[in-house]
């Protein structure tokens, strides 16, 4: 009786379905390879040409490229101004005081003056213990000012420079504090975000030396440029990698109340900084996450979407939503409850991203949909009678890969149930009847020809599903008119031993010749 | 082991021996040096001989040799179980020694030496890189710098090499935290120096070239080769997502990429090894952009305008010449990535399409002097990539795959401009069929590969041509060509295209074309007999709508006498001797055709003349199998007609079987025990004396020594057991049986071949004859279930103790099992069968324990008594569960132990003849619905005991089986009370 049959007629599981992976691609902090979100970039460090407090005095000289010989020059002045410094702060006579903020200012005329600040020759000439100085307690505020404003930019030069600041940090933090005048806890804060956006070693140094509370603080008023660079500022310290930082943050007292104030009412500009805040809130910390979804932080975020049209605040504002949808699955499972007014907004605004025309836009709404389409059911059901679906039909087949690849992934999740507990999810056969009907299966198929193995997995898991569930056996058919079989013969030989398998186990069981004989 | 004179010695010597052309002195160096190798610090001692000076270069060349492979078995030793063998690991001192002294020593050796050692060092990078050997990149790029100061290409290329092998994992291992954290630690270290020797080799490169003649091609090649592997290693390391630093420095390397695409270098390329050394590189380069391309095409875009000119340019140069194919292939795959990008407007422009059709696609496909002389020469080779798909890198297929990346965006266009194409070449054919024979060869090659693939290679479908009709007016008037040597090719083609489009190709014109295809079974050429089989073989498993043959014994009866002749002729062209196209088509006739006994005499006089020749030795196992299949399918289905062509199949086959069985040949003592199974299946008893030898021959535990037998073996057994139960109790041959079940249920590996035995000597013996044995195998099989439990184990215990409850009843069960140890029975129905129970699967053996569970709960009198009334209904409750709940929520997934034939080794294996298999026997013919079974029986039994049984099952089923339970109930009207 038992003839060798009995273990091999099992079905051969998908290892995976299209939902876990969704699912679990949160954010990848623990090792970014691909340049930081290249909008964070450009963030990071900010020259001050024109002053804080828009008093600037120095004429501003746009698009003007610097010729060598004028580069010279400066670098020289440069050289003599820092040289004229030191010889004020040594000065103990009368109008000592003045002498010493006219070099600074002059100083800081020469750093502000171009695009590529003379930062190494004020370094050279050693600039750096003269400033310190220039900050000690007790300095008129304009003193402090004009240095923290030299300070700044030299900040914001190449990593060795920005380094080169430390020993000016705890001075820089401790004129954050009630007690300086708002300019000057500004144009230090402003410093401090130009360290911070260096790099994680000095964002460890500055959170060390309790920088964080101050500047914290700092955001709470209701309107400012101060509150803007102050926030600004925060978005770099709170970049992590280490999510503690960001935890912190959203654990001082009145900080989230301002947040989600400053979303709901500020002017657009300070609304982005605080946005970015958020990103990374969100992106880091669990805790803070938790916190803000439980505050309804996704009202404001919505709003926003729907009512800007500002791609800088749209793209943080964007990507707030998607951390908050993807980090906390609360988020999905009791706030976005299918039939609620804040859901159907979330997808409201999530099409309107997708219609628009900016590519970062498009592929970060995919990504929130896509784990949106992780969820249940009723989630799932959402969306496939929105109006996203045939926006996201037509990018699979028009946008450009990566966000093709995360269109792929919404309409994956479309076709396949709720994991339930233990064993593979079921198909949800109308959905992927229907979106094979309106053609989607050829981009699936071209990911399967992906160089990109997460893309070519996805193409194949997505394939499994259409010949496994289609209706009368009509899958084979339908991947063999889309040249489906040449594209999976292709992993033949593949060194991914997983995608290997998959592959051939597909064309094994739908395609493989009948080599029995017909009985 | 030792360093000292001693040891440079005996290793020196051994080296030394290996390389000996005589075997003895070879085999027994070969011996001691295995010996030798598993003792500790063996791999530090041969590499220690590979670094000194002193000893001859051959003699440490081979130790460098046995270093790599030792390091391959050993340095993580796999865990398989089923593995053959399992050596020892080296020891972790030995592997930091070792680690210390790879890199200078590969850096320092002789370029033969020196690949071998940067392979050993890939195989510890593999395993150890860069977690466990954080001391490897750093010294790798010092001494990158070092070597690059004073421009010493041996060394750079050395490291440059090694550093590509390690980096590779990064190409296909998905994307994980760990990976990337592995990449990041890679770039962070490594992507400035590689720049840096880039941009440097890029100067030198220029410098030397600048010099009048191009500069000495001496000096250039190891400048090449570093920029190559500059190449590979930016495509590694750029592969799972695009790294900041590259980002950063894109310009510089683009910009040197397409120095490379658009420079000639004239004193190197005027050498043909000098072109391909700089074609390498060219490809290398199209691969990244290719990739970057397909990935990164926002950051990329403001190269593509460049990069698309370059390559085009540089493929209208390439596609003429009919070398340089790794380059022409790499090229057109990037234009192929542009054409299915959101950039394919570069496409759009007028006059665009038609150029890249003249000028790139048809060059590519017409055939080329490679292409004839492989059909001449290499006649599986050329089939291989003609006919099997393992083409995707050849030029003819990448120009195809062009066209039809370009038509994902212009469909029409290019199915106009190819028809046009096709026409042309066709017509010029016409003007001078002799002469221009490659033109048409080029249109058929279109038309089929540009076809969509259908189902298993069944069938095919294009837009492209009316096949109908191109198949009546270009393919039909080369298939009647009464010349079946004339213009191979050219009928290689046409047989192909009739092949791939068989389905399409309607009965009658096909079934016109038979004979023509029996005649081109005669063709000299190995192709165009082989294709010529092969179309034959595919179109009798051609099916029509329902599943229906489309070509059946009485449509090919008449043709079988001549086709039989000519497929045994074609086997006599010298190198399709073992041609498995043809033995494949044998195979299908066979199975088709009516096997008269004027068709099945020639058969086996010529299958059993083969199967002599090949059993000398044997090479093909594809044409051996179907050999063997063929004879199998020929003695079942002829024997199907007449039972008394047995005799005459085993007068043929028994001298050949009888010479695998004596002479040992490995490859084909599976195949032998199954054919013979099948034979002794067809016997009638009493079984003839030359069975009984082999059966005794069976028996002996040598018989049972390789695994790859097992299977096939257990196989006749069984067979032997059906048919001659009287002989088994004979001679105390029971006894051997048994020793053979308890030696095969020992290991986790071959338990259920155990079971196998066991069950069918169960199934088949009186009760008599096995109770004086029973409490022998119970112990063997409670041994086992002490020392080695697996879930598969289990089940098949479960299986076993069913199987033996419905033939012997469930006193009988109970008895031999208490026997052994008081009340064991109740323990082990307890604890395996009740929980095991649900997991079965299979038709057969669900019905089977689900039947002999239920007589258990309603016979067997421990199970009646009040005391067991818990036990009594948790076994319900897994009767229940068996029966009412699908397959796949019952089981769960349990790795599987990696079948027995999966165990390949150099030797043979286990392969199952399809046609010689068992057929399935159900034990339990007179219960139809084991469903029915349980609610009748239960009903049956509660009547004579009212009110009992409702109260037990309210108290230890699961609410769900209740609920199961009362709705069989009403399906089959049967009532607990």
């Amino acid at each position: 009786m038992a003839d060798d049959s009995l273990a091999s007629h099992r079905r051969d599981p998908i290892k995976s379905s299209v939902g876990n992976v969704a699912a679990q691609r949160r954010r990848q902090n623990a090792a970014t390879v691909g340049k930081e979100r290249r909008e964070s970039l450009v963030r990071a460090k900010r020259l001050c040409r024109v002053g804080a407090t828009g008093e600037g005095d120095v004429l501003v000289e746009e698009n003007h490229m610097m010729t060598d010989e004028e580069g010279f020059l400066l670098e020289d002045q440069t050289s003599s101004a820092v040289k004229e410094l030191k010889s004020a702060v040594v000065y103990q006579g009368k109008g000592a005081m003045q002498k010493r903020v006219n070099a600074l200012r002059e100083l800081r005329r020469l750093l502000s003056k171009s695009e590529f600040p003379p930062v190494e020759a004020a370094l050279k000439a050693g600039a750096i213990p003269l400033l310190v100085q220039c900050l000690s307690f007790g300095s008129p505020d304009e003193q402090l000012l004009e240095a923290a404003w030299c300070l700044t930019n030299i900040a914001a030069g190449k990593p060795e420079e920005t380094k080169a600041l430390l020993p000016a940090l705890p001075l820089l933090i401790a004129h954050l504090g009630e007690k300086s005048s708002l300019p000057v806890a500004e144009q230090c804060a402003w410093a401090l975000g130009n360290v911070a956006g260096e790099g994680e070693e000095l964002r460890k140094v500055l959170l060390s030396q309790g920088a964080l509370p101050p500047l914290a603080r700092m955001v709470l008023p209701n309107k400012g440029s101060t509150v803007r660079t102050a926030a600004w500022a925060l978005s770099n310290l709170i970049k992590g990698p280490d999510p503690k930082a960001a935890t912190e943050l959203i654990k001082v007292d009145g900080v989230l109340d301002a947040i989600l104030r400053h979303l709901r009412k500020s002017d657009e500009e300070l609304a982005t900084e605080v946005a970015w805040v958020v990103v990374y809130l969100s992106a880091l910390s669990n805790f803070a996450t938790g916190v803000l979804v439980k505050s309804d932080a996704l009202q404001p975020l919505v709003e926003r979407l729907a009512t800007s049209n500002s791609l800088q605040l749209l793209i943080p504002v964007l990507r707030s939503l998607g951390n908050l949808v993807a980090g906390d699955s609360h988020t999905t499972s009791t706030v976005l409850i299918p039939g609620h007014e804040i859901t159907d907004g979330v997808i409201k605004v999530l099409v309107k991203c997708l219609k628009s025309d900016h590519r970062v836009l498009k592929k970060e709404a995919s990504w929130v949909l896509s784990n949106i389409a992780a969820g249940s059911i009723e989630h799932k059901q959402l969306i496939y009678s929105s109006e996203a679906v045939p926006l996201l039909l037509r990018l699979l087949s028009t946008a450009p890969f990566d966000i093709r690849k995360e269109v792929a992934y919404v309409l994956g999740n479309l076709c396949v149930a709720p994991a339930t507990g233990e064993g593979k999810p079921d198909l949800i056969k109308e959905n992927l009847v229907s979106l094979v009907q309106r053609g989607c299966l050829s981009g699936f198929i071209d990911l399967v020809r992906s160089a990109d193995i997460e893309a070519a997995r996805l193409g194949l898991q997505f394939t499994e599903l259409v010949l496994r569930g289609m209706p009368n056996g009509d899958g084979p058919k339908l991947v063999e008119q889309e040249d489906g079989i040449d594209a999976m013969e292709r992993y033949q030989f593949h060194e991914n031993e997983d995608l290997r398998n998959m592959a051939n186990g597909l064309v094994d069981k739908y395609f493989g010749e009948d080599y029995g004989v017909n009985e | 082991m030792e360093w000292n004179a001693e040891t440079l010695q005996f290793l020196s010597q051994c080296f030394l021996h290996t390389l000996s052309p005589q075997p003895e002195p070879r085999r027994a160096a070969e011996s001691s040096l295995a010996e030798a190798a598993d003792r500790p610090n063996y791999g530090l001692a041969v590499l220690r001989l590979v670094a000194e000076p002193s000893v001859d270069e051959q003699i440490r060349q081979a130790a460098a040799v046995n270093f790599k492979n030792h390091l391959k078995t050993r340095w993580v030793p796999s865990n398989d179980p089923n593995a053959s063998v399992t050596f020892p690991p080296i020891l972790d001192p030995e592997k930091d020694q070792i680690k210390t002294l790879i890199v200078s020593l590969m850096l320092s050796s002789t370029p033969r030496i020196q690949s071998q050692l940067s392979e050993a060092l890939a195989v510890i990078g593999k395993h150890d890189f860069p977690k466990s050997w954080p001391t490897l990149l750093p010294e790798l790029i010092s001494n990158l710098q070092k070597a690059s100061q004073s421009s010493d290409y041996a060394s750079i290329n050395g490291i440059l090499g090694t550093a590509n092998s390690i980096f590779k994992k990064f190409r296909y291992q998905y994307k994980t935290n760990d990976l990337l954290l592995d990449l990041k630690y890679c770039l962070d270290n490594f992507a400035a120096p590689l720049l840096e020797i880039f941009l440097k080799t890029v100067s030198l490169i220029d410098s030397t070239a600048a010099a009048p003649g191009g500069g000495p091609p001496a000096t250039l090649r190891p400048l090449f080769e570093s920029q190559r592997l500059c190449c590979r290693i930016f495509f590694s390391l750029n592969f799972q997502e695009l790294p900041e630093f590259f980002e950063d420095h894109m310009r510089e390397w683009m910009g040197e990429f397409r120095k490379y695409l658009t420079t000639n270098y004239l004193s190197l390329e005027s050498s043909s090894d000098g072109l391909a050394l700089v074609d390498e590189l060219r490809a290398a380069v199209c691969e990244n952009i290719s990739f970057y391309m397909e990935k990164n095409e926002e950051e990329f875009q403001g190269y593509l305008n460049e990069f698309a000119s370059a390559v085009w340019s540089l493929l209208t140069n390439v596609s003429q010449s009919s070398s340089r194919d790794k380059l022409a292939v790499t090229a057109m795959k990037f234009l192929t990535t542009v054409s299915t990008s959101v950039h394919h407007t570069l496409f759009a422009n007028e006059g665009v399409l038609p150029q890249i059709c003249q000028s790139i696609v048809i060059p590519n496909v017409r055939l080329r002097d490679e292409d004839e002389e492989l059909f001449e020469m290499n006649y599986i080779e050329f089939i291989r990539r003609d006919m099997e798909g393992s083409d995707l890198d050849t030029r003819r297929r990448i120009a195809c795959e062009l066209l039809k990346g370009i038509a994902t965006n212009y469909k029409k266009q290019v199915i106009d401009i190819v028809s046009v194409q096709i026409q042309s070449l066709l017509s010029s054919f016409a003007t001078n069929p002799s002469a221009n024979w490659k033109d048409k060869d080029c249109a058929i090659y279109l038309v089929v590969s540009l076809a969509t693939k259908k189902a298993g290679g069944t069938s095919v479908s294009t837009d492209l041509v009316d096949v109908q009709s191109f198949f009546l007016s270009v393919i039909v008037p080369e298939l009647q060509s009464q010349d079946v040597n004339a213009f191979p090719m050219l009928k290689a083609g046409s047989l192909k295209f009739f092949t791939m489009f068989r389905g399409l190709i309607q009965k009658p014109v096909a079934f016109q074309l038979f004979p023509d295809l029996v005649r081109f079974l005669g063709a000299e050429s190995n192709v165009v007999h082989s294709y010529a089989a092969s179309c034959i073989e595919k179109l009798l498993l051609v099916k029509d709508e329902g599943g229906k043959a489309r070509y059946t014994s009485a449509d090919i009866t008449p043709f079988v006498p001549v086709l039989m002749n000519n497929l045994f002729n074609a086997l006599k062209f010298p190198e399709s001797e073992e041609n498995q196209y043809i033995m494949k088509c044998i195979l299908r006739v066979l199975a088709v055709a009516d096997i008269s006994s004027e068709i099945a005499g020639p058969c086996i006089v010529g299958l059993t003349s083969i199967l002599n020749e090949v059993c000398k030795n044997p090479k093909n196992p594809i044409f051996n199998h179907y050999l063997f299949e063929s004879v199998a399918i020929l003695v079942r289905r002829a024997c199907e007609r007449d039972t008394s062509l047995i005799s005459a199949f085993e007068a043929s086959l028994f001298p050949s079987l009888q010479t695998i069985l004596a002479t040992d040949v490995t490859e084909f003592l599976p195949y032998a025990f199954q054919l013979l199974a099948q034979l002794v299946e067809l016997n009638k008893p009493p079984i003839s004396p030359s069975y009984m030898q082999i059966f005794v021959l069976l028996l002996t535990p040598e018989s049972w020594r390789r695994s790859s037998n097992v299977p096939a073996l257990v196989r006749l057994l069984q067979a032997f057991l059906q048919k001659a139960p009287h002989e088994v109790n004979q001679e105390g041959r029971l006894n051997q049986v048994l020793g053979i079940f308890n030696m095969l249920v020992s290991s986790a590996s071959t338990d259920e071949q155990g079971f196998y035995v066991l069950n069918t000597v169960i199934e088949n013996l009186e009760y008599g004859v096995l109770s004086p044995y029973m409490s022998n195998i119970w112990n063997v099989l409670f041994m086992r279930l002490q020392n080695n439990r697996t879930v598969k184990f289990q089940k098949s215990l479960v299986i076993f103790m069913s199987l033996f409850l419905v033939k012997h009843g469930a006193q009988n069960l109970a008895d031999t099992m208490n026997a052994v140890q008081a009340n064991i029975f109740l323990v082990i129905l307890e604890q395996f069968w009740i929980p095991n129970l649900k997991l079965i699967t299979g038709a057969i053996e669900l019905k089977l324990t689900a039947v002999a569970s239920t007589r258990l709960i309603c016979e067997s009198p421990v199970l009646l008594d009040a005391a067991a009334a818990r036990v009594w209904g948790k076994m319900l409750d897994s009767i229940v569960t068996l029966l009412s709940r699908p397959e796949q929520d019952r089981i769960e997934e349990e790795p599987e132990m990696p079948d027995i034939a999966e165990n390949v080794g150099y030797t043979a294996t286990f392969v199952k003849l399809y046609n010689a298999g068992k057929k399935e026997d159900d034990p339990l013919t007179d219960v139809k619905d084991p469903k029915q079974f349980l609610v009748a029986s239960l009903a049956k039994l509660s009547a004579v005991n009212p009110g009992r049984y409702p109260q037990i099952i309210n108290e230890n089923l699961e609410p769900a089986n209740q609920t199961a339970l009362l709705q069989l109930c009403t399906t089959y009207n049967c009532q607990i009370v």
